[in-house]
Protein backbone atom coordinates (compact mmCIF):
# COMPACT_ATOMS: atom_id res chain seq x y z
CA UNK A 1 0.00 0.00 0.00
CA UNK A 2 2.86 2.40 0.97
CA UNK A 3 4.48 1.94 -2.49
CA UNK A 4 1.47 2.94 -4.15
CA UNK A 5 0.99 5.60 -2.11
CA UNK A 6 5.00 6.81 -2.55
CA UNK A 7 4.28 5.94 -6.74
CA UNK A 8 1.88 7.71 -6.92
CA UNK A 9 3.22 10.64 -5.28
CA UNK A 10 6.19 10.41 -7.66
CA UNK A 11 4.38 10.15 -10.69
CA UNK A 12 2.80 13.11 -9.82
CA UNK A 13 5.26 15.58 -8.69
CA UNK A 14 7.35 14.29 -11.68
CA UNK A 15 4.65 15.42 -13.97
CA UNK A 16 3.93 18.39 -12.55
CA UNK A 17 7.50 19.45 -12.45
CA UNK A 18 7.90 18.71 -15.72
CA UNK A 19 5.30 21.70 -17.34
CA UNK A 20 6.09 24.27 -14.66
CA UNK A 21 8.28 26.31 -13.28
CA UNK A 22 7.42 26.12 -9.29
CA UNK A 23 5.01 23.78 -7.75
CA UNK A 24 3.52 24.18 -4.08
CA UNK A 25 2.04 20.69 -2.53
CA UNK A 26 -0.38 21.39 0.23
CA UNK A 27 -0.08 18.13 2.36
CA UNK A 28 -1.72 16.88 5.64
CA UNK A 29 1.03 16.19 8.08
CA UNK A 30 -0.15 12.64 7.85
CA UNK A 31 0.98 12.17 4.04
CA UNK A 32 4.38 14.04 4.94
CA UNK A 33 6.79 11.09 5.12
CA UNK A 34 5.56 9.39 2.07
CA UNK A 35 6.13 13.07 0.56
CA UNK A 36 9.21 13.00 1.62
CA UNK A 37 10.24 9.52 0.91
CA UNK A 38 8.85 10.51 -2.95
CA UNK A 39 11.18 13.23 -3.14
CA UNK A 40 14.19 11.66 -2.59
CA UNK A 41 13.75 8.56 -4.12
CA UNK A 42 12.64 10.82 -6.95
CA UNK A 43 16.32 12.71 -6.55
CA UNK A 44 17.92 9.83 -6.29
CA UNK A 45 16.35 8.40 -9.07
CA UNK A 46 17.39 11.38 -11.64
CA UNK A 47 21.66 11.52 -10.88
CA UNK A 48 22.05 14.14 -13.67
CA UNK A 49 19.97 16.36 -12.33
CA UNK A 50 21.09 19.29 -9.56
CA UNK A 51 18.92 19.54 -6.45
CA UNK A 52 19.21 22.07 -3.49
CA UNK A 53 16.39 21.00 -0.29
CA UNK A 54 15.97 23.43 2.18
CA UNK A 55 15.12 21.71 5.49
CA UNK A 56 13.30 23.62 8.30
CA UNK A 57 12.03 20.47 9.32
CA UNK A 58 14.53 18.03 10.05
CA UNK A 59 18.00 18.53 10.80
CA UNK A 60 20.27 16.95 7.77
CA UNK A 61 22.03 14.54 9.91
CA UNK A 62 18.39 12.63 10.38
CA UNK A 63 17.11 12.88 6.64
CA UNK A 64 20.38 11.00 6.23
CA UNK A 65 20.14 8.79 8.56
CA UNK A 66 16.45 7.74 7.54
CA UNK A 67 17.37 7.92 3.65
CA UNK A 68 20.57 6.51 3.50
CA UNK A 69 20.97 6.42 -0.42
CA UNK A 70 20.98 9.76 -0.15
CA UNK A 71 24.62 9.65 1.62
CA UNK A 72 26.30 8.54 -1.78
CA UNK A 73 23.75 11.00 -3.97
CA UNK A 74 25.97 13.86 -5.59
CA UNK A 75 23.03 15.99 -6.81
CA UNK A 76 21.72 16.65 -3.62
CA UNK A 77 22.95 19.42 -1.82
CA UNK A 78 21.21 20.28 1.55
CA UNK A 79 20.38 23.91 3.27
CA UNK A 80 19.81 22.89 7.23
CA UNK A 81 17.95 25.97 8.77
CA UNK A 82 17.18 24.18 12.00
CA UNK A 83 20.27 21.59 13.06
CA UNK A 84 22.52 25.11 14.37
CA UNK A 85 19.44 26.53 16.45
CA UNK A 86 18.96 23.32 17.93
CA UNK A 87 22.41 22.90 18.97
CA UNK A 88 23.43 20.09 16.95
CA UNK A 89 26.85 20.50 15.71
CA UNK A 90 27.49 17.61 13.27
CA UNK A 91 29.34 18.90 10.35
CA UNK A 92 28.54 17.65 6.57
CA UNK A 93 30.31 17.95 3.22
CA UNK A 94 26.71 18.05 1.71
CA UNK A 95 24.92 20.35 3.80
CA UNK A 96 25.37 24.24 4.48
CA UNK A 97 24.19 25.03 7.76
CA UNK A 98 22.39 28.54 8.18
CA UNK A 99 22.27 29.28 12.43
CA UNK A 100 18.57 29.99 12.45
CA UNK A 101 15.72 29.94 10.38
CA UNK A 102 15.35 33.59 10.93
CA UNK A 103 18.00 34.14 8.74
CA UNK A 104 16.23 34.28 5.70
CA UNK A 105 18.29 36.38 3.82
CA UNK A 106 21.59 33.89 4.13
CA UNK A 107 18.85 31.29 3.42
CA UNK A 108 18.58 32.89 -0.21
CA UNK A 109 22.36 33.34 -0.83
CA UNK A 110 22.93 29.93 0.13
CA UNK A 111 20.81 28.94 -2.50
CA UNK A 112 22.16 30.84 -5.36
CA UNK A 113 26.02 30.28 -4.24
CA UNK A 114 24.78 26.28 -4.71
CA UNK A 115 23.26 26.62 -7.77
CA UNK A 116 26.01 28.89 -8.94
CA UNK A 117 28.50 26.38 -8.97
CA UNK A 118 25.72 23.65 -11.66
CA UNK A 119 27.05 23.41 -14.75
CA UNK A 120 24.19 26.02 -17.02
CA UNK A 121 23.11 23.01 -18.92
CA UNK A 122 21.79 20.81 -15.81
CA UNK A 123 18.46 21.08 -15.13
CA UNK A 124 18.30 22.60 -11.66
CA UNK A 125 15.20 22.12 -8.40
CA UNK A 126 15.03 23.57 -5.10
CA UNK A 127 12.80 22.30 -2.60
CA UNK A 128 11.42 24.25 0.55
CA UNK A 129 10.52 21.88 2.86
CA UNK A 130 8.22 23.77 4.39
CA UNK A 131 6.63 27.06 4.32
CA UNK A 132 4.77 26.15 7.45
CA UNK A 133 7.88 25.75 9.37
CA UNK A 134 9.36 28.69 7.99
CA UNK A 135 6.26 30.60 8.98
CA UNK A 136 6.54 29.34 12.89
CA UNK A 137 9.82 30.49 12.96
CA UNK A 138 9.16 34.09 11.28
CA UNK A 139 6.28 36.74 11.18
CA UNK A 140 4.34 35.55 8.07
CA UNK A 141 4.82 38.63 5.53
CA UNK A 142 8.21 38.14 6.17
CA UNK A 143 7.76 34.73 4.86
CA UNK A 144 5.87 36.08 2.17
CA UNK A 145 7.85 38.75 1.22
CA UNK A 146 11.09 36.50 1.03
CA UNK A 147 9.05 33.59 -0.82
CA UNK A 148 8.18 35.81 -3.18
CA UNK A 149 12.23 36.91 -4.06
CA UNK A 150 12.71 32.67 -4.10
CA UNK A 151 10.30 32.48 -6.44
CA UNK A 152 11.50 35.01 -8.72
CA UNK A 153 14.88 34.87 -8.69
CA UNK A 154 14.77 31.03 -9.18
CA UNK A 155 12.62 31.96 -11.97
CA UNK A 156 15.35 34.40 -13.78
CA UNK A 157 17.36 31.45 -13.78
CA UNK A 158 15.65 28.84 -14.73
CA UNK A 159 15.48 27.17 -11.17
CA UNK A 160 11.74 25.03 -10.90
CA UNK A 161 10.82 25.46 -7.37
CA UNK A 162 8.97 22.65 -4.79
CA UNK A 163 7.52 24.27 -1.64
CA UNK A 164 5.93 22.19 0.88
CA UNK A 165 2.89 23.51 3.16
CA UNK A 166 1.83 20.92 6.52
CA UNK A 167 -2.09 21.81 6.53
CA UNK A 168 -2.01 23.69 9.90
CA UNK A 169 -5.26 25.10 10.41
CA UNK A 170 -4.07 27.80 12.60
CA UNK A 171 -2.02 29.05 9.72
CA UNK A 172 -4.32 28.37 6.71
CA UNK A 173 -4.79 31.67 5.95
CA UNK A 174 -0.76 32.53 5.42
CA UNK A 175 -0.48 29.04 3.61
CA UNK A 176 -3.07 30.16 1.11
CA UNK A 177 -1.47 33.56 0.33
CA UNK A 178 2.02 32.12 -0.05
CA UNK A 179 1.35 28.72 -1.71
CA UNK A 180 -1.05 30.58 -4.72
CA UNK A 181 2.02 32.56 -5.81
CA UNK A 182 3.45 28.76 -7.16
CA UNK A 183 2.29 28.02 -11.21
CA UNK A 184 1.11 24.59 -9.64
CA UNK A 185 -0.87 23.79 -6.30
CA UNK A 186 -1.27 20.04 -5.71
CA UNK A 187 -3.36 18.90 -3.54
CA UNK A 188 -2.26 15.37 -1.56
CA UNK A 189 -4.92 13.52 -0.41
CA UNK A 190 -5.01 10.01 0.24
CA UNK A 191 -8.21 9.72 -2.12
CA UNK A 192 -6.27 10.87 -5.13
CA UNK A 193 -3.21 8.92 -5.39
CA UNK B 1 32.96 65.66 -7.80
CA UNK B 2 29.65 65.70 -9.83
CA UNK B 3 27.50 62.86 -10.40
CA UNK B 4 28.24 61.43 -13.78
CA UNK B 5 28.91 58.22 -15.08
CA UNK B 6 32.64 57.24 -14.27
CA UNK B 7 34.41 54.85 -16.63
CA UNK B 8 36.00 51.86 -15.79
CA UNK B 9 39.21 52.83 -15.28
CA UNK B 10 37.87 55.62 -12.86
CA UNK B 11 36.45 53.35 -10.32
CA UNK B 12 37.82 51.02 -8.08
CA UNK B 13 35.80 47.77 -7.91
CA UNK B 14 35.59 46.02 -4.64
CA UNK B 15 35.10 42.43 -5.79
CA UNK B 16 32.10 42.41 -3.85
CA UNK B 17 29.49 41.39 -6.71
CA UNK B 18 26.31 42.77 -5.19
CA UNK B 19 28.23 46.10 -3.47
CA UNK B 20 30.00 47.18 -6.96
CA UNK B 21 26.11 46.90 -8.39
CA UNK B 22 24.94 48.96 -5.20
CA UNK B 23 28.64 51.47 -6.17
CA UNK B 24 27.68 51.53 -10.16
CA UNK B 25 30.94 49.47 -10.92
CA UNK B 26 32.95 50.49 -7.90
CA UNK B 27 33.78 53.41 -5.70
CA UNK B 28 35.56 56.30 -7.40
CA UNK B 29 39.12 55.93 -8.10
CA UNK B 30 40.92 58.11 -5.21
CA UNK B 31 38.30 58.70 -2.72
CA UNK B 32 38.79 58.01 0.70
CA UNK B 33 35.47 55.66 2.47
CA UNK B 34 34.79 55.63 6.11
CA UNK B 35 33.96 51.56 6.50
CA UNK B 36 31.91 52.41 10.12
CA UNK B 37 30.40 49.71 11.98
CA UNK B 38 30.35 48.30 15.97
CA UNK B 39 32.52 44.99 17.12
CA UNK B 40 32.47 42.24 15.04
CA UNK B 41 30.56 44.22 12.16
CA UNK B 42 33.04 42.85 9.42
CA UNK B 43 35.08 46.26 8.95
CA UNK B 44 38.38 44.66 8.76
CA UNK B 45 37.29 41.19 6.62
CA UNK B 46 35.63 43.79 4.15
CA UNK B 47 38.45 45.68 4.09
CA UNK B 48 40.90 43.05 3.96
CA UNK B 49 39.18 41.29 0.83
CA UNK B 50 38.89 44.59 -0.47
CA UNK B 51 42.56 44.06 -0.46
CA UNK B 52 42.73 40.99 -1.65
CA UNK B 53 40.64 41.10 -4.51
CA UNK B 54 42.59 44.19 -5.69
CA UNK B 55 45.61 42.40 -5.64
CA UNK B 56 44.44 39.45 -7.14
CA UNK B 57 43.76 41.91 -10.69
CA UNK B 58 47.05 43.37 -9.96
CA UNK B 59 46.43 45.94 -7.57
CA UNK B 60 48.87 46.50 -5.00
CA UNK B 61 47.66 47.31 -1.35
CA UNK B 62 48.56 47.93 1.85
CA UNK B 63 46.66 47.88 5.32
CA UNK B 64 47.77 49.62 8.23
CA UNK B 65 46.40 48.19 11.69
CA UNK B 66 46.48 49.77 14.68
CA UNK B 67 43.96 47.64 16.59
CA UNK B 68 45.64 44.25 16.85
CA UNK B 69 48.81 42.79 16.42
CA UNK B 70 49.54 41.12 12.40
CA UNK B 71 50.27 37.45 13.74
CA UNK B 72 46.14 38.08 14.95
CA UNK B 73 45.22 39.65 11.82
CA UNK B 74 46.68 37.17 9.64
CA UNK B 75 45.33 34.16 12.04
CA UNK B 76 41.92 35.21 11.34
CA UNK B 77 41.93 35.94 8.03
CA UNK B 78 43.22 32.28 7.35
CA UNK B 79 40.35 30.73 7.85
CA UNK B 80 38.39 33.04 4.64
CA UNK B 81 38.88 30.91 1.44
CA UNK B 82 39.44 34.27 -0.45
CA UNK B 83 42.29 35.11 1.72
CA UNK B 84 45.78 34.19 -0.17
CA UNK B 85 48.54 34.04 1.59
CA UNK B 86 50.67 34.06 -1.28
CA UNK B 87 49.80 37.89 -2.04
CA UNK B 88 51.15 38.64 1.29
CA UNK B 89 54.40 36.79 1.29
CA UNK B 90 54.96 38.41 -2.42
CA UNK B 91 54.36 42.13 -1.36
CA UNK B 92 50.97 42.41 -3.56
CA UNK B 93 49.51 43.08 -0.39
CA UNK B 94 51.12 44.56 2.63
CA UNK B 95 50.46 44.89 6.40
CA UNK B 96 51.96 47.15 8.45
CA UNK B 97 51.45 47.52 12.24
CA UNK B 98 51.43 50.92 12.69
CA UNK B 99 52.45 50.83 16.53
CA UNK B 100 55.60 49.70 15.82
CA UNK B 101 55.75 52.26 12.63
CA UNK B 102 54.90 55.09 15.65
CA UNK B 103 57.84 53.10 17.95
CA UNK B 104 60.58 53.19 15.47
CA UNK B 105 60.18 57.20 14.33
CA UNK B 106 59.91 57.73 18.40
CA UNK B 107 56.26 58.58 18.61
CA UNK B 108 54.45 58.78 22.09
CA UNK B 109 52.18 55.97 20.66
CA UNK B 110 49.69 57.03 23.41
CA UNK B 111 48.98 60.98 22.59
CA UNK B 112 50.32 62.72 19.18
CA UNK B 113 51.81 66.09 19.22
CA UNK B 114 50.98 68.34 15.60
CA UNK B 115 54.76 66.61 14.65
CA UNK B 116 54.50 63.56 15.65
CA UNK B 117 51.08 63.43 13.60
CA UNK B 118 52.78 65.29 10.75
CA UNK B 119 55.76 62.76 10.64
CA UNK B 120 53.32 59.86 11.02
CA UNK B 121 51.46 61.55 7.77
CA UNK B 122 54.65 61.61 5.81
CA UNK B 123 55.46 58.49 6.17
CA UNK B 124 52.18 56.84 5.76
CA UNK B 125 52.22 58.93 2.32
CA UNK B 126 56.18 57.27 1.66
CA UNK B 127 55.11 53.67 1.91
CA UNK B 128 52.04 54.28 -0.20
CA UNK B 129 54.09 56.53 -2.30
CA UNK B 130 57.22 53.54 -2.62
CA UNK B 131 55.04 50.44 -2.58
CA UNK B 132 52.88 52.34 -5.51
CA UNK B 133 49.70 51.43 -3.75
CA UNK B 134 46.38 51.48 -5.82
CA UNK B 135 44.52 50.44 -2.62
CA UNK B 136 44.92 51.41 1.55
CA UNK B 137 42.98 50.23 4.38
CA UNK B 138 43.56 52.11 7.93
CA UNK B 139 42.22 50.02 10.39
CA UNK B 140 40.62 52.15 12.65
CA UNK B 141 41.25 55.44 12.23
CA UNK B 142 39.62 55.57 15.57
CA UNK B 143 42.01 54.53 17.27
CA UNK B 144 44.95 56.28 15.48
CA UNK B 145 42.41 60.07 15.81
CA UNK B 146 42.21 58.71 19.79
CA UNK B 147 45.80 59.80 19.63
CA UNK B 148 45.33 63.04 18.21
CA UNK B 149 44.65 65.74 20.92
CA UNK B 150 42.00 67.80 18.98
CA UNK B 151 39.27 67.89 16.68
CA UNK B 152 41.18 69.90 14.38
CA UNK B 153 44.31 67.70 14.26
CA UNK B 154 41.53 64.92 13.70
CA UNK B 155 40.21 67.22 10.55
CA UNK B 156 43.86 68.15 9.13
CA UNK B 157 45.27 64.63 9.73
CA UNK B 158 42.27 62.85 7.41
CA UNK B 159 41.99 65.90 4.89
CA UNK B 160 46.17 66.09 4.25
CA UNK B 161 45.92 61.85 4.13
CA UNK B 162 42.85 62.06 1.71
CA UNK B 163 44.23 64.52 -0.56
CA UNK B 164 47.58 62.83 -1.10
CA UNK B 165 46.35 59.52 -1.56
CA UNK B 166 43.91 60.74 -3.76
CA UNK B 167 46.85 62.41 -6.03
CA UNK B 168 48.35 58.97 -6.00
CA UNK B 169 44.97 57.30 -7.68
CA UNK B 170 45.09 55.58 -4.42
CA UNK B 171 41.71 54.51 -3.39
CA UNK B 172 41.30 54.34 1.20
CA UNK B 173 39.46 52.53 3.52
CA UNK B 174 39.25 54.11 6.62
CA UNK B 175 37.49 51.92 9.56
CA UNK B 176 35.48 53.64 12.20
CA UNK B 177 34.39 52.12 15.65
CA UNK B 178 30.70 53.24 16.89
CA UNK B 179 29.03 51.91 20.12
CA UNK B 180 26.42 48.76 18.95
CA UNK B 181 23.01 50.01 17.71
CA UNK B 182 23.58 53.56 17.52
CA UNK B 183 23.55 55.09 14.23
CA UNK B 184 26.70 57.33 14.23
CA UNK B 185 29.48 57.07 11.95
CA UNK B 186 31.81 58.15 13.77
CA UNK B 187 33.26 58.11 17.58
CA UNK B 188 34.49 62.35 17.00
CA UNK B 189 31.92 63.13 14.62
CA UNK B 190 34.17 64.56 12.35
CA UNK B 191 35.92 61.58 10.17
CA UNK B 192 32.04 61.27 8.07
CA UNK B 193 32.26 64.75 6.69
CA UNK B 194 36.27 64.34 5.75
CA UNK B 195 35.45 61.23 3.94
CA UNK B 196 34.73 61.06 0.03
CA UNK B 197 31.80 57.93 1.27
CA UNK B 198 30.60 55.91 4.22
CA UNK B 199 29.79 52.34 4.70
CA UNK B 200 27.75 51.95 7.65
CA UNK B 201 27.76 48.08 8.94
CA UNK B 202 24.94 47.25 11.34
CA UNK B 203 22.55 44.81 13.18
CA UNK B 204 18.63 44.55 13.01
CA UNK B 205 17.06 42.24 15.36
CA UNK B 206 14.81 39.39 13.98
CA UNK B 207 13.14 36.90 16.63
CA UNK B 208 16.19 37.57 18.75
CA UNK B 209 18.77 36.77 16.34
CA UNK B 210 20.65 39.51 14.79
CA UNK B 211 20.94 40.01 10.65
CA UNK B 212 23.82 41.76 9.74
CA UNK B 213 23.08 44.95 7.89
CA UNK B 214 24.90 46.99 4.90
CA UNK B 215 23.91 50.51 4.06
CA UNK B 216 25.90 52.92 1.52
CA UNK B 217 24.95 55.98 2.89
CA UNK B 218 27.51 58.12 1.12
CA UNK B 219 29.48 58.04 -2.07
CA UNK B 220 30.69 61.18 -3.68
CA UNK B 221 30.72 61.37 -7.14
CA UNK B 222 28.41 58.32 -7.60
CA UNK B 223 24.53 57.57 -8.01
CA UNK B 224 24.73 55.07 -5.63
CA UNK B 225 22.07 53.10 -4.19
CA UNK B 226 21.30 53.96 -0.40
CA UNK B 227 19.28 50.56 0.08
CA UNK B 228 19.81 48.87 3.14
CA UNK B 229 21.16 44.97 3.21
CA UNK B 230 21.58 41.85 4.62
CA UNK B 231 25.41 40.87 4.98
CA UNK B 232 26.46 37.29 5.17
CA UNK B 233 30.44 36.85 6.46
CA UNK B 234 31.46 33.05 5.63
CA UNK B 235 34.66 31.45 5.54
CA UNK B 236 33.72 30.22 1.88
CA UNK B 237 32.85 33.46 0.34
CA UNK B 238 33.64 36.31 2.77
CA UNK B 239 31.52 39.18 2.69
CA UNK B 240 28.24 39.04 0.95
CA UNK B 241 25.04 41.13 0.35
CA UNK B 242 21.60 40.19 -0.33
CA UNK B 243 18.52 42.36 -0.75
CA UNK B 244 16.84 42.90 3.27
CA UNK B 245 13.74 41.95 3.85
CA UNK B 246 11.53 44.66 5.00
CA UNK B 247 8.14 43.25 6.40
CA UNK B 248 7.10 44.52 9.66
CA UNK B 249 8.49 42.28 12.55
Amino acid sequence: MVNVLIDGLKERISNAIKINQSIGIILPASNYPDLVQALFERINSTPEEAWVYVTVTKPCDNILSQFEFLKDSKNIKFVDCISRAAGINKANDNCIFVESPTMLEKIGLEIINIFKEVDENVKKYLVIDSLTNLIIYNDPDIVTEFFYHIINRTRTKNIHTISLAIEEEELDKYLTRLIYLNDKILKVRDSFI
Amino acid sequence: MPITELSKNELCDTGIEELDVMLGGGIPTGSTVLVVGSSGSGKTTLCMQYLINGAKKGERGVFFTITEPLFKLTKNMEGFEFYDKKLIESGMVNLIDLRIISERLGLDTEKYTVEDASALLDILRDIADELNVKRLVIDSITALCYRLQTPEMIRDFIFKLGSSLAAMKCTTLLTSEVPPRKFQYSQYGIEEFISDGIMFLGDIERKGDLIRTFQLVKMRGAAHSRTKSAMSISTKNGVELAPLLKSRE
